[in-house]
This record gives C-alpha cells, structure tokens and sequence, in this order.
C-alpha cells in the first residue's frame, strides 16, 4: 500500500486529470504551503502544489532571471512546459519573493480563468496579523465563491477543517512511527506520503494512509536503521538525494522543511469563527524563515524534532540563492551543534551532483560513527 | 608479520600505500587514473605489492578511499578521503588539528582531533578553483609543466592580480596579462597567490588551528605552499609524501582492522583450545 505515494508523487498531472474527469471539479495550483487549504476543501476544489520536476530544463531564461532560486525556476519550467494545463487557477500566499515572481511570471505567460494573491503577512507573530489575516482569509473565500458562483457554508467550512485536519493527523501518526529504533518506512518513503498531501485529493490520501498505519506494525525495513538523519531545508523533495544518503548507511527519521512536517505539523483549532480558526493554524504553524518574525521561534522546533526522533545528525538542504534559508542557515548550524547534533551543509540545486554530495555524506557518517568505524 | 594497504583512486592519480604491523612502509605505488579506474586501482596494488616482495595474500587487509574508493576491486571496505587524510596527517605530524588537502578536482578544510579524528569539515562545490586542474589549466596557458610552475611563482616580484578564479575563464585572464608584457613568473605570482586566497576562505569555515598540515598532490607544488604560507602567516606541516596522505591514512585503517581481526582469530583459537 506504501507504494501508492510513491506512484502518486511520479504520475502527479494524470491523476489531477483523471481527477477532474471523475469529478468534473476545479484544480488550482498552489505556491507554497502557506495557501489556507480548508477554504479550497470546503469548495471542494482540488489543491495540486506547484514543484519542479528535477530534470535539466532550458525555458524559462526568458522569464525569471537567473537569481531566483533554481526551485521557483523548475516550478515555472513545469508550467512553461504544459504539464499543468489542467489547472483551472493558481493561488498564492505571500511567502518568499521567489515564488512570488514565479507567480507573476505564471500570470503573465500561462492564463488561467482564477488568479488570486493572498498577501499575508510575514511577521507572523504580531497580534495585528490575527485579525489582518483573518479579513484576507475572508476576502479569499469571497473570491472563490464568486468563481465558483455558490457560498461557502459554515457547514462547508467545517468539511474542509475537518478534511485538512484528518490528513495533518495521519500523517502525524505515520511520522511518530518513525521514533521506534528501526523506523518501519524510510525517510524517502515518508517523502513521497508527505509531498504526495501536497496534491493528491486530501480524502482519498487519508484513506491510503489510514490502510498503511495498519500496515506498519508489522512492516521492517531489509537493513538497520544505521545513523538517524533529520533532514532540514526548504523544499526538498529530490527523491534521488534520499535514495543515496539511505544507501551508505543512514535513515532520515525525521524532517523539517516545507516538502515534509512544515507543511502538516499542525491543525485549525475548530471554534466558533471558523476563519481566524483557518488564519490562525497558518499564522501558529512551524515557520518558513520567511515567517518567522521578529522572535525566532524555528530553531527551537527544530532542535525539540531532532531530539524527539533522536537524530544522530542534521543535513541541511539549502535551496542555492534561498536567501530566506541562507540567513537562517550559519546561526541554525551553530545552535544544533552547541546542542549536541553535527551538521553537514549541502548547497541544493534542482539537479545534484550525487557522487560529490555522496563523498560529503559518507564522510558525515563516518565522523558521526567515530570509534566504530573501526 | 601483519601487513595492510590503502589505495586512493583520485580524480587524477592513483596512490597506494603497504604497511607492516611496525607501522614502516613497505611498498608503495603512483599511477594515473586514467578513464578505467578499476584497472588504475589493480595495477596500482600490483605494483605496490611488486615493490614491497610480496603477494596479495600476504596483505591481510586493504582499504580503498578517493573518488573511485568502490573501484578498488581488492578492497576490503571503503572509507572516505577525508578521515583518511585526517588520519593520515596526524600519523606524520602529530600535532596536526586541521588539513589543508588539494587534490586534482577537489579542495578541502578538515578539522583534527587530538586522535586524528575527524571533527568538521570542508569541500569546494561545483568549482574547480582552488584544486590541481586549476593550475594544470594555468600551465598549459603558459606552455609550461605542470612540476615547474611552482618553482617560477617564488622568483614573482610583481604578482599580478587575476580578475578570477575560475578554471576555465583563467585562460584568458592569462593571455590578457601575457598581451600586456607582464612577466611569466608575475603571472604564476598571481595564480598561487589567487588559488591561496580562495583555498584559505573556504577552509576559514572550519577554523585554522594550528598545527596545519598541507596533503594532496598540490602540496608538492613549493609555490603554493609559500602562497599559503605568506597568507596564513604560520608554517604548513608538508611531508615529502604529502601526496600519499589519503594513501597512508586507508593503510592505517586497515592494519587497524587487520590487528584487530588478528586478535580476534587467536581468542578464537585459545577459546577452542581450551
């Protein structure tokens, strides 16, 4: 059953096509996981995350400039290509001026009938930012009903917390899993479950989630755990990089990027307004860097997972010209080891030398192996 | 007599090393690497072993490390250049709490425990500055062998500045200045002082503490150990065989192996006998 994210996570356009031909619903692409999900659940609108592909690609020079990071880059370069035709709108919520100009550029070149910009703010933890983005949520869902030409009940509105809410559980359930001293998935399968929520269907996902905790109990890994790895980034779904790291003698238990635990970590709390209930489960949710302001609250969480899922060491991803990671990144390293967890530093693009990156990692396990290596 | 090698398939050249239990060198060979990097690493052993007189069973262990570690096809296990040049220099210089290693693609900071173990380190990413194909490219501007480069650099009164540090765009930085009369012990003044520079930022990241001991096939270059030298203001630890370190270091590790398998067998054998 397992297998199912990863199938999802490689044929990702045919099932958003077969999707709104099953259901002769609506699919909006979503830039970055700061989209209020719930909104476009209770529309019962199809969220699909817009990510790159990994693959050399050579459209997109005439449309971003080249100091973008190489993520929004491969981002753009799917819709360039056609492979998100289907979609019937894209949404943004602010984050990083990256993906925005990827947004933009997406506007300009590949039309779509829906078009909406959520501006939330950045210093998240401000209290003007609760009922500030309250009134956005509100205004977003105005939108979307004005598009879809019916309201969004109250009743609706408590589907799609419940939906989004049901899927942060599970996949909450199958991390905790990843506790145990040999960890019955690997950190490339927890992967593909975590980014495949990211655009497959929420009810359907769950589904699949709820068979294969049933499933894990009684599931082991063909090899020992070796060294327990936390993986920390941005969006980090490069499949190939996992696969090697879990070939020379590691497993990544645990992660802290938005292709992973950032996006699912935590729940809308119900109550009786449902909108600054959605507001507020983004505004509290672990943070990007880019909101993360003005107390930095990340390291913390970061430290607490790597300490939770007994993490020998951290990797962290950092995306090339992140500029939101890069400054977080040199004070990050520092606070991990001063609290016990080595790091090692890679610079990601959206193809990796693996050869050079897998020199780096072995040596990482060795100097985390000490003694034992002979 | 317990023996064990290392060999160190490098972008470039392959090193091999045979040690005995006393810890002497036995036999040693250098081969080019070549584009059939199993074979580089068989005929590097073969000669390491025709050196030493022996046979490969008389090797009780080999470790193989560099790039093309899983090509050392008589390899008992794999470890990385970097523990095993960190083992490798504090084996000859004791003292040793970071390396500098240059090799033919790769440049590299480490941080050294007091036991020679690895405690950070550092490589250059996606760049070839700062490694061997930096300043065989520099040679090759200047019609000159790569061995005599070095030697050139030191007789610089007027290092030139170069506009870059990249591989590839050196070329013409050199034939800019070459244009210009500037002299070609000038020239090579300024490419050691460059890839000096840009070696030093990279390891910064892992701190300088001294001792500093300079390995890798670079290091046999005299101009770039003066570079770094005048730019650190301390003196680097080289060894004449400062391009066997990672060689050495793999060879250590297996005579450690090898001890301890030694040890085992004969608790073995006591515990039956008994």
């Amino acid at each position: 059953m397992i297998e199912k994210f990863k199938d999802w996570y490689i044929n990702r356009h045919d099932y958003a096509k077969q999707w709104k031909e099953r259901t002769g619903g609506k699919v909006f692409g979503t830039f970055c996981t700061y989209v209020p999900e719930e909104v476009l659940a209770a529309a019962n609108i199809l969220p699909a995350r817009i990510l790159g592909s990994h693959e050399p690609q050579d459209v997109t020079e005439p449309h971003i400039f080249g100091m973008f990071c190489p993520f929004c880059r491969d981002a753009l370069a799917q819709g360039l290509k056609g492979r998100f035709n289907y979609l019937d709108g894209v949404v943004l919520a602010h984050s990083c001026i990256h993906f925005r100009q990827t947004f933009n550029s997406w506007r300009i070149h590949l039309p779509v009938e829906f078009s909406y910009y959520i501006p939330m703010p950045n210093t998240v933890q401000t209290p003007h930012a609760r009922p500030y983005h309250r009134s956005e949520v509100e205004k977003f869902k105005t939108a979307v009903e004005e598009y879809m030409g019916r309201p969004i009940t109250d009743k609706d509105l408590d589907r799609g917390i419940e939906i989004l809410n049901r899927n942060r559980r599970l996949l909450r359930k199958v991390y905790e899993c990843r506790k145990l001293d040999n960890p019955p998935l690997t950190g490339e399968e927890a992967m593909y479950m975590a980014v495949t929520s990211q655009f497959i269907d929420k009810e359907e996902h769950s589904n699949v989630l709820e068979a294969v905790l049933k499933e894990l109990p009684q599931r082991k890994l063909p090899r020992d755990a070796g060294i327990r790895l936390m993986a920390v980034g941005s969006e980090n779904d490069d499949a190939e990089f996992f696969k090697m790291v879990e070939a020379v003698g590691g497993t990544v238990v645990i992660d802290e990027q938005c292709a992973g635990s950032r996006y699912f970590w935590n729940e809308s709390a119900p109550n009786g307004d449902r909108l600054a209930a959605i507001a507020n489960r983004y505004l509290d949710r672990p943070p990007c860097p880019v909101k993360d302001y003005p107390t930095h609250s990340r390291f913390q969480h970061v430290l607490n997972l790597a300490k939770d899922y007994r993490a020998q060491g951290a990797i962290i991803m950092q995306e090339k010209f992140c500029d939101p990671h890069e400054g977080d990144n040199p004070r990050l390293k520092k606070f991990l080891e001063e609290n016990g967890i080595p790091t090692l530093s890679l610079e990601f693009d959206s193809t990796n030398p693996l050869g050079p990156f897998r020199i780096r990692v072995e040596a990482f396990l060795e100097t985390i192996r000490g003694e034992e290596l002979f | 007599m317990i023996r064990a090698a290392g060999i160190d398939i490098g972008s470039t050249q392959t090193k091999g090393i045979i040690i005995n239990e006393k810890l002497e060198i036995v036999g040693r060979s250098l081969v080019d690497t070549g584009a059939y990097v199993s074979r580089a690493g068989e005929q590097c052993m073969a000669e390491a072993l025709l050196k030493a007189g022996l046979k490969q069973q008389d090797v009780a262990y080999v470790v193989g490390t560099g790039y093309g570690r899983y090509k050392v096809t008589c390899g008992d296990t794999q470890i990385t250049e970097i523990s095993c040049h960190a083992k490798g220099a504090s084996y000859l210089f004791p003292g040793t709490r970071t390396v500098i290693d240059m090799g033919g693609q790769d440049a590299k900071g480490i941080k050294v425990g007091e036991d020679g173990d690895v405690k950070d380190f550092v490589m250059n990413d996606k760049c070839a500055a700062g490694t061997g194909r930096f300043l065989a490219n520099a040679a090759e501007a200047l019609g000159l062998p790569l061995d005599d480069i070095g030697e050139i650099s030191l007789k610089a009164k007027n290092p030139v500045r170069l506009t870059t540090v990249c591989t590839v765009f050196v070329e013409s930085d050199i034939m800019s200045y070459l244009a210009q009369g500037k002299k070609v012990e000038d020239i090579l003044g300024g490419v050691h002082s460059a890839i000096a520079a840009r070696t030093i930022s990279l390891v910064r990241r892992v701190g300088f503490e001294p001792e500093v001991t300079f390995t890798g096939g670079v290091s046999r270059n005299i101009g770039m150990v003066r570079a770094l030298e005048n730019k650190l203001g301390m003196k680097l630890n080289v060894s004449p065989d400062s391009h066997f370190v990672g060689a050495l270091g793999a060879s250590l590790f297996a005579l450690e192996r090898a001890t301890k398998d030694a040890g085992r067998h004969n608790e073995e054998r006591a515990s039956a006998a008994t």
